[in-house]
C-alpha cells in the first residue's frame, strides 16, 4: 500500500537557556494510505513535537520528512493535510459557522456552495442551529467539533491531530471519538493521532507507535485490529481491549516512571 | 438596590446641587466660614441665569424675553445676526470633533498595525515614537494655529494630534499580542500571507483598536475646544473665550454644559458601536 506520512531518522533540538535539550531522536515511522496511527507516550516525551515538524509548525534538527514521497516545504505546507489543535484555535470573532467556512472562504468557494457544505458540515458533528453562535457561547466539546469540521470541511487526506481531545472530560471525549470514527469510517483519512490516553488510542486506531520517555524514540508498535466499525462504549468491554490494554499499559507505565525522573 | 431606589438617589443628588448653587451664596454674608467664595455667581453664575443665557444664546427668545416665534422669521434672523450662536457653534465644534476622530484612529491604526507586525519597524521608529509622545500636545497648539490658521483645519489636527497616540499604542499592542495559534491555524488552512493579515491579525487587533475608541472620541473633543481656545472664529471653545473676555459666567457655563451633553451622546454611541462590534467576546458587566 501507498506510505502517505514518512519520516526518517527525524531529530528535533531544542536549546533552553543555552543548554541543548534533545527532545526527539531517531525517529523513523511510515504510514500506510488509510492508516489511523496513534502516537503514545508520556507527557514531554517529544510527540507533540514529532507531529508539529511534520505539520511544519516546527522545522526539525535533522532527519527527513515526506508527505506523499515529497519533502515538506516549511513555506508552503500541503493543502491535503489538515490539522487539529490541541488548543481550542477557533477564531473568537468569526461565527461558527464562519469559522467552519473558513478554508472553503481562503480558496475562493463562491457563497452558496459553502453556504451548503458548511451546514452539512454543522449537521455531521451535531452543531445544528448554533452555526449562528460565536464560539464563547459554546461548550469545550461544541467548540472542538467545530475546531475539527473546520480542519475537515476541505475533505484534507491526511490528517494530524494533536491530542485534540485532551482538554475534555470523559463523557464529552467518547462523545467525540464517535463522532471522528462515524467520519473517519466514510472519507478514511491517513490519521496520525498523538495522544497521552491509551484508552483513547485503543479506541481509535489500527496501529500504536509507542515512544519512549525524552529524548523521545520509537519504543513499541502494537498493531491493534478491533473489528471496525468500533463503538466508543462497548468496545471497552470486550476481554480483546483489555488484555492489549495492559499489554501496552505495562510497557507505557515504565515510560512514565522514566518521565517523572529528574 | 432596585434601579428606583439608584434613580430617585441620583434625582435627589442633582437637585441637592443644583438647590446649593442657587441660593447657597445669598447665605455667604452670614454664614461665611460656611459658603465658599468660589459659589460668587460672578464666578460659577447660577441655574436660573445659565438657563436665561441658553434660552438667548440659542435664539429661542429675543432680549426682552419673548419666545421667538418661528413662523414670523424671527428666529432665522437671530441666527443671521451672530455667526458664532450656540447651534453653529455646537455644530463647528461636533464637526471638527468627528473628522479627528475619523482621521487619529485611522492613522493611528495603520501605524499601529504596521510597526506591531513589523519589527524592524519597530525597531527604526521607537525613539521617534517615544519622543513625539512625550511632548504634552498643548505646547504643539499655538503652533498648529500659526501653521494652520483659524478655520477648521487647525482644529483637526489638533484632534487628531491627542487621539492618534491613544489609537495608535493600543493598536501596537493589540498587534504584537495576536494569538500565534490563530496565525498557524489560518496558514495550515491554507491562508497565504495576505489572507492571513487580512482574515486574523485585522480583526483580532481591531478588538484592541475598539477598547480605544470611546476614550479617543472625548479626547478628540478636547483636541478641538483646545484649538479653538487658542485661536478660532466659531466653536464652542470660542464662545467660551468670548464669554470669559466679557466676565459672562453664564455665557461660560451655557457652553460647558453643551459639551457635556455632547461628550456624553457622542460616549453613548460610540460605546454602543463598540459593543455591537465586539459582541463575539464574553459579556464584560458594568462599565461605566
Amino acid at each position: 500500500m501507498t506510505i502517505r506520512i514518512e519520516t526518517r531518522d527525524l531529530g528535533k533540538t531544542f536549546v533552553v537557556d543555552g543548554r541543548a535539550m534533545r527532545a526527539v531522536d531517531g525517529v523513523s515511522l511510515a504510514i500506510r494510505e488509510g492508516e489511523f496511527v496513534a502516537l503514545l507516550g508520556p507527557s514531554g516525551c517529544g510527540k507533540s513535537t514529532i507531529l508539529n515538524m511534520i505539520a511544519t509548525l516546527l522545522p526539525n534538527s535533522s532527519g527527513d520528512i515526506l508527505i506523499d514521497g515529497q519533502p515538506i516545504d516549511r513555506r508552503r505546507p500541503s493543502r491535503n493535510v489538515g490539522y487539529v489543535f490541541q488548543r481550542d484555535t477557533l477564531f473568537p470573532w468569526r461565527t461558527v459557522q464562519a469559522n467552519i467556512g473558513y478554508a472553503l472562504e481562503l480558496a475562493g468557494v463562491a457563497a452558496g456552495e459553502r453556504r451548503e457544505r458548511t451546514q452539512t458540515a454543522l449537521a455531521q458533528a451535531g452543531l445544528q442551529g448554533f452555526g449562528h453562535y460565536y464560539p464563547t457561547s459554546l461548550s469545550g466539546g461544541m467548540r472542538q467539533r467545530a475546531a475539527l469540521m473546520r480542519t475537515l470541511i476541505v475533505q484534507p487526506q491526511i490528517l494530524l491531530m494533536d491530542e485534540p481531545f485532551g482538554a475534555l472530560d470523559t463523557h464529552t471525549k467518547l462523545e467525540m471519538h464517535r463522532v471522528l470514527l462515524n467520519i473517519w469510517e466514510r472519507e478514511k483519512q491517513t490519521v496520525l493521532f498523538v495522544t497521552h490516553d491509551l484508552g483513547e488510542a485503543l479506541t481509535l486506531s489500527d496501529r500504536i507507535i509507542l515512544l519512549s520517555a525524552r529524548p523521545g524514540r520509537i519504543k513499541e508498535e502494537f498493531t491493534v485490529d478491533f473489528p471496525r466499525p468500533r463503538d466508543a462504549v462497548t468496545l471497552r468491554e470486550t476481554p480483546a481491549y483489555a488484555a492489549l490494554f495492559s499489554r501496552i499499559w505495562h510497557s507505557l507505565g515504565e515510560e512514565f516512571v522514566k518521565g517523572a525522573q529528574p | 438596590m432596585s434601579r428606583l431606589t439608584i434613580l430617585l438617589w441620583q434625582v435627589a443628588i442633582a437637585l441637592g446641587l443644583a438647590v446649593v448653587w442657587e441660593w447657597g451664596y445669598s447665605l455667604h454674608d452670614r454664614l461665611p466660614w460656611l459658603v465658599p467664595e468660589l459659589l460668587d455667581p460672578y464666578f460659577v453664575s447660577k441655574p436660573s441665569a445659565i438657563y436665561d443665557q441658553f434660552l438667548h444664546a440659542s435664539c429661542l427668545v429675543d432680549k426682552r424675553g419673548i419666545w421667538n416665534d418661528w413662523g414670523n422669521g424671527q428666529f432665522s434672523k437671530c441666527m443671521a445676526r451672530s455667526e458664532n450662536n450656540l447651534w453653529v457653534a455646537t455644530l463647528i465644534t461636533l464637526k471638527n470633533t468627528l473628522a479627528g476622530f475619523a482621521v487619529g484612529t485611522t492613522s493611528g491604526f495603520i501605524l499601529g498595525l504596521a510597526l506591531g507586525r513589523s519589527d524592524r519597524l519597530t525597531a527604526i521608529f521607537q525613539p521617534f515614537i517615544v519622543a513625539a509622545n512625550s511632548i504634552p500636545r498643548i505646547a504643539l497648539a499655538p503652533i498648529i494655529i500659526l501653521a494652520f490658521g483659524l478655520g477648521d483645519a487647525s482644529k483637526i489636527v489638533t484632534a487628531w494630534l491627542v487621539v492618534v497616540f491613544l489609537v495608535f499604542f493600543n493598536t501596537f499592542e493589540g498587534a504584537r499580542s495576536v494569538d500565534r495559534d490563530h496565525i498557524s491555524a489560518a496558514r495550515l488552512l491554507g491562508a497565504s500571507e495576505w489572507q492571513i493579515t487580512r482574515t486574523v491579525i485585522v480583526p483580532s487587533t481591531m478588538a484592541w483598536l475598539f477598547a480605544s475608541l470611546t476614550p479617543a472620541i472625548s479626547f478628540a473633543l478636547i483636541g478641538v475646544i483646545l484649538g479653538e481656545f487658542i485661536g478660532a472664529q466659531q466653536g464652542i471653545g470660542r464662545m467660551i473665550i468670548e464669554a470669559e473676555a466679557r466676565g459672562e459666567a453664564a455665557g461660560m457655563m451655557v457652553a460647558v454644559f453643551v459639551l457635556m451633553i455632547v461628550g456624553v451622546i457622542l460616549a453613548t454611541i460610540v460605546r454602543r458601536v463598540q459593543n455591537h462590534l465586539l459582541r463575539w467576546r464574553p459579556q464584560s458587566a458594568g462599565n461605566l
